[in-house]
């Protein structure tokens, strides 16, 4: 299989996780490894300081996986901004997930202050991968103001509805010329071979992972899935579709 | 008697710990995985141990958790 | 890729497809090809034609190209058009109901000048809702100021992407540089045009070799200026005076040509296909039903054609020699609007 390359960096796997909603620590690591990802995204949050001594860090393996922070909780592009300096600042990683989301409750990207804030990280030298919503146009504007990748959504975060916007990721897989990475709303690992043979880049799962019954059973699931669906990709089928059309004949000129 | 406003909640101290670094240890809060913020500006790890804490200042202290 | 799957996909552009579709193979399967481009056609633009009309301004030209009449070793003699004159052709143009008009020119620097153009461009945008140019390559900054006088369509073919034939063509003047030719559609892409016409001199080189340069072409314009909107052209080696046409090794057949369009057309949904004058009526017609987009119509290719009698050098001879009012005739009787106007001035200032 082909490997992926963000922003320089060499992927041999297609896979990435998002690292919340775990009931343990412990699971989430087994689960990371089970998925044989490359990259992992994490979170910014307070301190409690009731409970100061909770490092989710500590249980992932820096040698192994790549951190990705991402910016949720921002709400506008001004908060992005921060919480995108303060990741930077803790790890002296300049990768970033943006994600800046001002409805709580689809949690649904805010495309006028998404673009505002890669804009400005951009030009501070952060490796930017935007969450978007599935828009080609946004898609495109973002890929000439430089950021390393698109993410769009298949469908809400944590909805697990599988590739509600298909139609509009086709238009920005063929539009695109940085790579695509699906991010949100896949539920089960047939979702995300169909995103891979659409000739999706990558995906990233969070929820359908982090909540099953069985996470590393289902991360290992996952992993297969993508695999087959990038195989598939690249193996090119033979399918063909049918349009049958019964009209006289347009091309008889040629023969008078 | 002095205020530290920590994360949003005030907290009265009868001496305001002298630094970032005696803060965190004060808070029982590992200093390697934190991100500290005084007043809206973002403090290096590296100057923990000379950035000055003041009655007043405002402090943010983040880290990673889990997300997507 | 198989044939099949190259017909009856949905429409995109891969090498693999393109290369399937003209392929000798795929010469018998033209009529299922004429089908399934005249869906995407009528899908994507309707049941409509726009039509446009040239203006020639000018037939000096610096360069040699032994293809065309004009080329600076031609005892011709040279017409420039002062911006009365051409404002005069644009009025009978405007009378014929033309609305959108492409200014051509030889590589005549001294006179057809940015100014000039952009002076004409000004007064032409009483009239004309659309100006577009076919004229020598220039630079991004001149094709901002062009854009700001109103000109928002280009047309400029690279004649040959072989670069050896290129160079044996082109052996002297500024058209023998083919990466500042070649480059000519991204600056006037980079300056906000919003139509990039492509195309190459059918007869020059290997038809299916420039066919697959050309899709190249095409798709990264498409992909870095997706504002703009891609056309393709099919100028064809046509007889004219001063020009030897036994230079010309790769000339091809109707059907290969009409293979050549509608395989552009299953792989290129959403660019314009271009007719001009230079194809006869039969082929015109029969192709108006399938899948161009845009036409031209009582074309005079010299310059002060429209209004003089006598009538100077033709850059080539026309075969389709109809008046405007003919051709939408045609085209209505075959259940097709022609399209005069199609894009407001309004809304591009």
């Amino acid at each position: 299989m082909k490997k992926l390359i963000i922003a320089g960096k060499e992927f041999t796997s297609r896979l990435f996780i998002g690292t919340g909603k775990y009931s343990s620590n412990k699971i989430m690591a087994q689960s990371i490894e089970a998925s044989a990802t490359e990259m992992v995204t994490v979170a910014l949050r307070r301190v409690d300081i009731q409970n100061p001594q909770d490092n989710m860090l500590a249980a992932i393996d820096r040698k192994k996986y790549l951190l990705l922070p991402n910016t949720s909780g921002a709400r506008n592009a001004d908060e992005a901004l921060r919480l995108a300096r303060l990741a930077r600042a803790a790890t002296d990683i300049n990768w970033l997930k943006l994600e800046v989301t001002p409805d709580p409750y689809y949690l649904l990207p805010d495309p006028i202050e998404t673009l505002k804030a890669a804009e400005i990280l951009v030009k501070e030298g952060f490796v930017v991968l935007p969450y978007i919503n599935a828009d080609p146009v946004l898609a495109k504007k973002l890929q000439d103001i430089g950021t390393a990748t698109v993410m769009p959504l298949a469908a809400p975060i944590g909805s697990n509805q599988g590739l509600k916007t298909k139609a509009a990721i086709e238009i920005i897989i063929a539009q695109a010329t940085i790579p695509v990475v699906v991010d949100a709303g896949l539920g089960m690992p047939s979702h995300a071979a169909e995103a891979m043979e659409m000739g999706a880049d990558a995906v990233l799962i969070n929820t359908a992972i982090a909540t099953a019954n069985d996470p590393i059973k289902m991360a290992e699931a996952f992993k297969k899935a993508v695999q087959a669906g990038r195989e598939a990709f690249e193996a090119g089928s033979a399918s063909v579709k049918n349009h049958a059309d019964a009209s006289s004949p347009l091309t008889g000129f040629l023969r008078d | 008697m002095a205020i530290l406003k920590i994360n949003g909640e005030n907290k009265i101290f009868e001496k305001v710990p002298s630094t970032m670094k005696a803060l965190l240890e004060f808070l029982n809060v590992d200093d390697a995985t934190v991100v500290a913020e005084v007043n809206g500006q973002i403090i290096p790890r590296g100057s923990f141990h000379n950035t000055i804490l003041q009655d007043g200042h405002n402090v943010e202290l983040i880290r990673f958790v889990g997300g997507g | 890729m198989n044939i099949q799957q190259a017909i009856y996909n949905d429409a995109g552009y891969s090498p693999d497809r393109l290369n399937a579709l003209i392929s000798p193979e795929a010469q018998n399967h033209l009529e299922p090809m004429a089908k399934r481009a005249r869906q995407i056609t009528r899908q994507r633009f309707g049941n409509t034609i726009q039509l446009y009309a040239p203006l020639y301004v000018s037939n000096f030209c610096v360069n040699n190209c032994p293809y065309c009449a004009f080329n600076c070793k031609s005892k011709l003699p040279r017409t420039r058009l002062t911006i009365e004159d051409a404002c005069k052709e644009a009025d009978i143009l405007a009378a014929e109901g033309f609305r959108h008009i492409l200014i051509v020119s030889g590589e005549d620097k001294n006179f057809i000048t940015v100014p000039y153009l952009a002076e004409l461009s000004k007064k032409l945008r009483e009239n004309f809702s659309s100006i577009s140019i076919e004229i020598y390559p220039a630079s991004t900054e001149d094709y901002q100021k062009l854009f700001a006088a109103g000109i928002d369509s280009i047309a400029l073919y690279q004649e040959t992407y072989d670069r050896a034939d290129f160079a044996r063509f082109h052996t002297s003047g500024p058209k023998s540089d083919y990466d500042w030719r070649l480059d000519t559609l991204s600056r006037a892409g980079q300056a906000g045009f919003r139509s990039l016409g492509l195309g190459f001199l059918i007869g020059l080189s290997d038809w299916q070799a420039q066919t697959l340069a050309m899709a190249e072409h095409a798709d990264i314009l498409m992909k870095k200026y997706w504002q703009a909107r891609v056309s393709f052209s099919f100028p064809r080696m046509r007889p004219a005076e001063n020009v030897d046409e036994k230079l010309f090794r790769y000339m091809i057949t109707d059907t290969q040509l009409v293979q050549m369009m509608l395989a552009l057309r299953l792989c290129f949904p959403d660019a314009e296909i271009v007719m001009s004058t230079r194809e006869s009526q039969t082929f015109r017609d029969n192709m108006a039903k399938i899948c161009v987009t845009r036409m031209s119509a009582g074309s005079k290719t010299n310059p002060g054609g429209y209004a003089e009698k006598e009538q100077s050098l033709q850059q080539f001879e026309v075969a389709d020699d109809r008046t405007p009012a003919q051709v939408a005739a045609m085209l209505n009787s075959i259940g097709l609007e022609p399209v005069w106007k199609d894009w407001d001035k309004a809304f591009n200032k």
